[in-house]
């Protein structure tokens, strides 16, 4: 199974919602010869305990599935080609996850399709979220509390907005020549 | 991010609703999860919200929950209905389309893909 960073991602904001975020923030920076991949969410964080196992493939909160595979395979992605992997979570803060990728390593995932993944998720979903894609030259920045006070009544999920905010996240990533994504 | 551009969205929407006026008659909601999302829900979603932006089906309300404990079954797609929740498994790009034309726009049930039909108290 080869997952994509678009994958992983959505991975990740989903754990986000189950632990009742109300606020999911996601920055994709390339800097140097890295690539870096950051969630952050005010959900109910973990304890110790929790933060021990969450990157254990065998660990699980989820109810009626033994086993949870989402962190665990980045984690295992991270480390394997010599990257990092990071995770801070405490009950009542929240949970922040970060990955380094060499980014010219020829083993590192693709980043996936971007927008036609998080689009969609961002759109339908009942959290807030803050999208940042940056390198050392340029930044492109996603809220949707801004945008949600632009639009009034009409939904993130109307057509002409899913489709001017796919065009635009497109042409943020070719700005960054971020290329394959799309 | 232009938000200029969204306001002219908006101006534009905004006219439109006033014109129909009135609740969100269908919601499909799709089951991401991480295994719903390893199955193809990403597809599927974002499938779901071509064809009803491009039949214009603007009573039509598209959504996202978690795993459901179906993890077989996935991805789910569930399309909620005044009087009853029909709950679609193992969809692809391919009938998540058809059930947004056969079901939500025609009303019939895709027989292949059903994993229940449920009654809901109006």
């Amino acid at each position: 199974m080869v997952e994509d960073l678009a994958f992983h991602l959505a991975d990740l904001v989903e754990n986000a919602i189950r632990a009742n975020a109300s606020f999911v923030e996601i920055e994709l920076r390339r800097e140097g010869p890295d690539f870096f991949l950051r969630l952050r969410d005010d959900g109910v964080g973990m304890d110790e305990e929790a933060r021990r196992r969450a990157a254990d493939p065998f660990f699980t909160t989820k109810p009626g599935r033994r086993i949870g595979l989402g962190l665990a395979l980045l984690r295992q992605t991270a480390e394997e080609l010599g990257g990092e992997f990071r995770l801070n979570s405490q009950p009542g803060w929240g949970t922040e996850v970060e990955v380094r990728l060499p980014w010219a390593h020829p083993d590192r995932p693709p980043l996936g399709d971007l927008p036609g993944t998080l689009i969609p998720l961002i759109a339908t979903s009942p959290v807030e979220f803050r999208l940042v894609f940056r390198d050392d030259r340029t930044a492109w920045t996603l809220d949707t509390r801004e945008m949600k006070q632009a639009l009034g009544e009409v939904p993130l999920s109307h057509p002409e907005v899913l489709s001017f905010l796919e065009g635009e996240m497109r042409k943020a990533l070719a700005d960054l020549g971020w290329k394959e994504a799309g | 991010m232009k938000l200029e551009e969204l306001r002219k969205i908006r101006e534009r929407a905004e006219a439109e609703m006033r014109l129909r006026a009135g609740e969100a008659r269908v919601k499909i909601v799709v089951g991401m999860g991480t295994s719903g999302i390893a199955a193809g829900a990403r597809q599927v979603l974002r499938a779901i919200l071509d064809e009803v932006a491009q039949r214009n089906l603007r009573d039509v309300l598209v959504t996202q929950t978690g795993e459901k404990g179906l993890s077989a079954k996935e991805p789910l797609v569930e399309v909620h209905e005044p009087g009853r929740i029909t709950i679609y498994g193992e969809v692809d790009e391919a009938t998540a389309r058809r059930i947004v034309v056969e079901h939500v726009l025609h009303g019939r049930i895709l027989e292949d893909h059903l994993v229940e039909l449920r009654e809901v108290p109006r």
